[in-house]
């Protein structure tokens, strides 16, 4: 039994406060205890209890606080039940009263997260560190700023905070409240078959007003005269239906008679107006240009009555001018493939000129190398100084410019000369 | 936080059993609660009378002594509520008493135990005068109760 100062106790105090997570004066009490396991100063059951000289009990914490309000002398402190002077405090307190303070049950301090557990004030602390699946703990991930339940927390340390597409519905929920969320697609489940909720009568939309309990809807659908009516309305119902579907068939089919129609009055409006044309040309007013006029009068009054003909008389005439247009085009064509022949034949006949021309320079050429040749045949060895005397340089240069004049007597051993000439005769 | 916690455990405390001759009348928030006190004996004083008491907490409480005095309803409304005559309380409704002052208060008191103090003192009382000085205390004063140095000198009440 050894008592410490108040300056000791007061700086264990700060020492122990550390390590202490779990407060356990906000701890929520379930069972009743006596008031004597009531710290004086705080209302709660005594945590870390110290005793002073005059036996009265104090949580370490609260008598902590008592004598630093005291602050002006440690000696003048009194006990702050009994005013007893106090200068030693005692930390050991009966064991009965520890035990029977760790044995009041408590909620878990994660209630507000779902942690149903009712335990042993004494066990809080290590429930929390270790057992409690609803203690909030910092996500895994730690770019993400949210906590997750202890439980939630998945043993590859993912975040769980991203949402995920539900399997059942087409929602995003983060996979943590997976669980929570199927639960809820189960309620709305069971309550589309739950025999207790109310639904309307199944004839309803024939006009039923009733409104049971699905339990009592079979007895209700018995009497219900509108159920009964029910397979009338039905095949009602479908007879309309298809009533309707031939409508809308013979509306769509009437729109293309309509525009047939109108293609052929725009046609007949063209045609008349050609006949008009040609039949006021000649000048002689017969029954048949007026009929013809009566009836262009007619359908032009037509046709300016309806923009839709209106345009479509438009489009023929737009017709008409690609297609005269597309003639002419033929017509140009025609010329220009005319023209062409034309320069053609002209140069046909004047290459067929030059050719003759060409043929006729040559025999003359030829006639003119004759005698040559019969000269020179005849002349053997004699010097050819004759060469010089050739009216035709241009014949006379190839075979014998190359030789020369002094070697003229040479010429006839070179088999291109002697070649030539025989060719040339 | 310290002071709230207290406070409400003593309300839930108080809801659940009071002693004869106390009331709550407002409690409805942590900072100030008022009190209806009778005195139960037939002191000819304070018969047939009762009596209401503020108390104003700090956030200290119960480490620092809330803030207690009378407060007067006027004689025409529904519950006149006057200011008891003693030779400790002052006509303006501030009480002279040593466990109310910082010095003499005790963290194991409570509102119930400071009601029953006060009770107690009314009950012992005979003498039918204020305190000395009052009408002079009463208008000078301007300052809040828990700054004014009392001197404690009477032992029998």
């Amino acid at each position: 039994m050894t008592s410490i100062t108040l300056d000791e106790l007061l700086a264990m105090e700060t020492n122990c406060d550390r390590d202490e997570v779990v407060d356990l004066r906000s701890l929520e009490t379930v069972s009743s205890y006596d008031d004597h396991l009531m710290c004086p100063i705080c209302h709660c059951p005594f945590v870390r209890p110290v005793r002073l000289q005059c036996d009265h009990v104090f949580c370490q914490k609260c008598l902590n606080s008592a004598i630093t309000a005291f602050a002006a002398s440690r000696d003048d402190f009194t006990c702050p039940t009994c005013r007893t002077p106090t200068r030693g405090v005692y930390l050991n307190v009966p064991r009965l009263l520890l035990n029977m303070c760790d044995d009041i049950r408590v909620r878990c301090p994660c209630r507000n997260e779902g942690c149903q557990e009712i335990i042993p004030r004494g066990h809080v602390q290590s429930h929390f560190d270790k057992y409690c699946g609803y203690r909030l703990m910092k996500c895994p991930d730690s770019a993400c700023s949210k906590k997750t339940r202890k439980k939630h927390l998945s043993p590859e340390g993912r975040c769980l905070h991203e949402p995920h597409r539900c399997l059942r519905c087409d929602e995003y929920i983060m996979e943590q409240d997976y669980e929570t969320g199927v639960l809820r697609k189960a309620l709305r489940e069971h309550i589309d078959t739950c025999p207790e909720v109310v639904h309307p009568c199944t004839a309803s939309k024939y006009g039923c007003p009733v409104k049971v309990k699905r339990a009592d809807l079979a007895t209700h659908e018995q009497i219900c005269p509108l159920i009964a009516m029910g397979p009338y309305f039905e095949a009602q119902n479908a007879r309309l239906d298809s009533l309707e579907l031939t409508i809308r068939h013979l509306q769509q089919r009437n729109e293309i008679f309509e525009d047939g129609i109108a293609n052929i009055r725009s046609t007949l409006v063209q045609s008349s107006r050609t006949l008009a044309e040609q039949e006021s040309s000649p000048a002689n007013s017969d029954p048949r240009q007026e009929s013809a006029n009566q009836s262009q009068i007619d359908s032009s009054n037509l046709y300016t009555a309806t923009t839709t003909n209106y345009l479509l008389s438009l489009h023929e005439s737009l017709r008409e001018e690609v297609g005269q247009l597309s003639h002419a085009i033929t017509d140009l064509d025609a010329r220009a493939s005319m023209a062409l022949m034309n320069e053609c034949l002209r140069l046909k006949e004047d290459m067929a000129h030059t050719n003759a021309a060409v043929g006729s320079i040559r025999m003359q050429v030829q006639w003119l190398l004759n005698p040559r040749l019969h000269q020179g045949q005849r002349a053997g060895a004699r010097p050819s100084n004759a060469n010089t005397g050739n009216g035709n340089p241009a014949s006379a240069s190839g075979p014998s410019s190359g030789a020369g004049p002094s070697t003229a007597f040479l010429r006839p051993r070179r088999l291109s000369d002697s070649g030539r000439e025989g060719t040339k005769l | 936080m310290f002071a709230s916690k207290r406070l409400s455990k003593e309300l839930l405390k108080m809801q659940d059993h009071l002693p004869p001759g106390i009331t709550i009348v407002k409690s409805d928030n942590l900072e100030e609660w008022q009190m209806d006190i009778k005195v139960l004996d037939s002191n000819p004083l304070y018969q047939n009378q009762t009596y209401r008491l503020k108390f104003t907490f700090s956030n200290k409480y119960p480490i620092e002594p809330p803030e207690v005095q009378f407060i007067e309803c006027p004689s025409t409304s529904e519950h006149p509520r006057p200011i008891p005559i003693h030779p400790h309380i002052y006509s303006n409704g501030i009480i002279c008493l040593d466990l109310l002052s910082s010095a003499g208060w005790s963290p194991v008191q409570t509102v119930e135990s400071v009601c029953m103090s006060i009770q107690s003192m009314l009950t012992a009382n005979s003498r039918d005068e204020r305190p000395p000085g009052d009408s002079d205390f009463v208008s000078y004063n301007r300052r809040r109760p828990r700054d004014i140095d009392f001197f404690y000198d009477d032992d029998n009440v």
